[in-house]
């Protein structure tokens, strides 16, 4: 892969980076293209924080190479604001109001494709124009520092935890306005997020970040197309249905609860072909839903394996 | 330097919309109005009593006198002023790095050294600005309460306005300079402390050490920038300019400490400098 390649908006190898002698970031490699809104996921101290801050140049990595639309962490204001970050906590000063420190954010781009009116406008903040930064709300401060990083155009866009503090209308709006920006000016997204339904509905990528490794990286529809269909079955006739789903090996029982319900995974099979096995075989189907695999199962499953 | 110009309007911007920069600005130019004004109204009574008793002496001559109480008003500013700056220095960064607003500018247009020396232009900027407002009101507000003129005792010129004049300026200009080193220091502290209230207490702390302590080093004193500084303690040659225009003959001036008091700041400014890049490019921020 060449580290220069136009398609690339952000490309990092073999990223180390510890804290004394605890690493947090083991070798990792990642890749974001150009149009693509990629979703860092990880638990809890998984390194989603300091990976965002060693790529912005905020912290120095051990080791490893991180490009940015070619700049370099350490060359990076020299990308005049097509690189921006907007951090899980907000970064205003408050003293300043919202028209102010958007005017001070105004400063700071080369050229300006938003005027700070049209991006409170676009955030719903205009009527807190006024107000000190410190007298907004958690919801609204995300806001205001989001409107921050629009005022230039940027090419490529990264939010540390975007949806932490806002309410759901809020995290609708900033969801239509990632998925606006990127579909009609072309802007890349890397997103960190604990939040995995709303990744799952904006992301295009998504990479697992576990123990300062990243264990899957991919496409979205590909990795969870990968993993198999989830079936909860129930029936009058548990033991017949546990010998059909035995004899075959496209099915594969996972666990059985308390209400009845046989919970199923099936690989090269499809909810209607089970339904037919087991009708064939004279085990009444009382009720089979059909659970479509999520980020946060596959989640769930990435991490737990790598806990065991 | 990569983006000092952008930089530098980012801090100008922060300064001109917040209260920090305005106190410094107005504070040491409020004080010195208040000394004069307090300082008026004591002897306004103490001449009335002595016009009463018809006594008059030397004193009353001298306190009649508007140079003195402008360098007076001067020194008190200044004083207030250099702790303001050095507090404001050691502020700027550690807040802007406590807050997360410094992120904004290093990624999108400055590099580290560029925002230090902005900060650091934009710091020395304010209080210039700060001494020539503490130095219109300090004299107008001398000129108000008291007269301009030469020492005169008994039809007997002690000291010409001229020569009050050369004096004035000797000493305001030896009261500056070690202002931007006082500056760097805090800068520095502010680079290398935890927080914005840690890096504030160190920085007066030392500051307020130094001052204490400065009679114990003796003649080694004279190599530290806050010796010459217009402070609590005062030894600067401000405070002995104060003595010579009202005409007093008893003040030793030493040619060398003078030598010093010039010189002995700019390395300590330049080594301050070299200390917080050095400390900037190397933090977490």
């Amino acid at each position: 892969m060449d580290i220069n390649d136009n398609e690339i908006a952000l490309t990092v190898k073999g990223l180390n980076k510890s804290y004394g002698s605890h690493d947090v970031l083991k070798n990792l490699d990642l890749e974001l293209k150009k149009g693509a809104v990629l979703g860092l996921v990880g638990l809890n101290g998984s390194g989603k924080t300091t990976t965002i801050e060693c790529l912005l140049g905020l912290q120095s990595a051990n080791s490893g190479l991180i490009s940015l639309l070619t700049f370099s962490p350490q060359s990076l204001c020299e990308a005049n604001g097509k690189v921006i970050g907007v951090f899980d906590t907000p970064s205003l000063h408050p003293n300043l109001t919202v028209h102010q420190s958007l005017e001070h954010a105004a400063l700071l781009c080369e050229k300006i494709v938003r005027t700070p009116q049209q991006v409170e406008t676009l955030l719903g903040i205009e009527r807190f124009s006024k107000f000190k930064i410190r007298n907004l709300s958690l919801g609204n401060k995300r806001r205001a520092s989001i409107a921050h990083a629009l005022l230039g155009g940027p090419d490529l866009i990264i939010l540390d935890e975007p949806f932490n503090g806002l309410d759901a209308g809020g995290v609708d709006d900033v969801l239509e306005l990632i998925r606006y920006l990127n579909q009609q000016e072309g802007t890349s997204f890397l997103l960190s997020s604990h939040q995995l339904p709303y990744l799952e509905n904006i992301c295009s990528h998504v990479a697992i970040l576990h123990h300062g490794k990243i264990c899957v990286n991919g496409a979205i529809d590909t990795l969870l197309s990968d993993t198999g269909l989830t079936i909860k079955l129930r029936t009058s006739n548990e033991s017949a249905a546990m010998t059909v789903v035995n004899s075959s090996n496209k099915i594969e029982i996972l666990s059985s609860d308390s209400e009845g319900y046989i919970n199923l995974s099936l690989s090269d099979m499809n909810s209607a072909e089970l339904n037919r096995l087991l009708v064939e075989n004279q085990v009444a189907v009382d009720e089979l839903i059909v659970k479509t695999p999520s980020l946060t199962d596959l989640f769930r499953e990435i991490t737990s394996e790598n806990s065991a | 330097m990569n983006g000092f110009v952008i930089a530098l309007k980012s801090e100008l911007f922060i300064a001109r919309n917040t209260f920090s920069s305005k106190f410094i600005l107005f504070a040491p130019a409020a004080f010195a109005i208040l000394q004069s004004l307090l300082t008026w109204l004591t002897e306004v009574g103490t001449s009335t009593r002595n016009n009463l008793m018809s006594n008059s002496n030397f004193d009353d001559i001298v306190n009649l006198n508007a140079y003195g109480h402008f360098v007076d008003g001067m020194s008190t500013g200044l004083t207030i002023l250099s702790l303001l700056v050095v507090a404001q220095a050691a502020y700027s960064f550690s807040y802007d790095r406590d807050t997360g607003i410094v992120r904004h500018i290093l990624i999108r247009r400055a590099s580290r050294p560029a925002l230090i020396l902005a900060k650091l232009f934009q710091i020395n900027l304010l209080a210039i600005t700060s001494i020539a407002i503490l130095m219109i009101t300090s004299y107008l507000i001398s000129g108000f309460l008291w007269e301009f003129g030469a020492i005169i005792e008994d039809g007997f010129e002690l000291i010409s306005e001229e020569e009050i004049l050369a004096e004035i300026s000797m000493g305001l200009k030896l009261a500056i300079v070690p202002l931007p080193a006082a500056i760097a220091f805090g800068l520095f502290v502010s680079t290398i402390a935890q927080s914005a209230t840690q890096a504030i207490t160190t920085a007066l702390g030392i500051t307020l050490a130094i001052d204490i302590f400065k009679s114990m080093l003796g003649s080694y004193a004279d190599y530290l920038y806050a010796r010459f500084q217009p402070s609590l303690i005062d030894a600067s040659y401000l405070q002995d300019v104060s003595r010579i225009v009202r005409g007093y003959s008893d003040v030793l001036v030493n040619a060398d400490v003078l030598q010093l008091n010039l010189w002995a700041p700019l390395p300590a400014f330049v080594i301050f400098v070299g200390l917080t890049i050095f400390s900037i490019k190397r933090k977490n921020i």
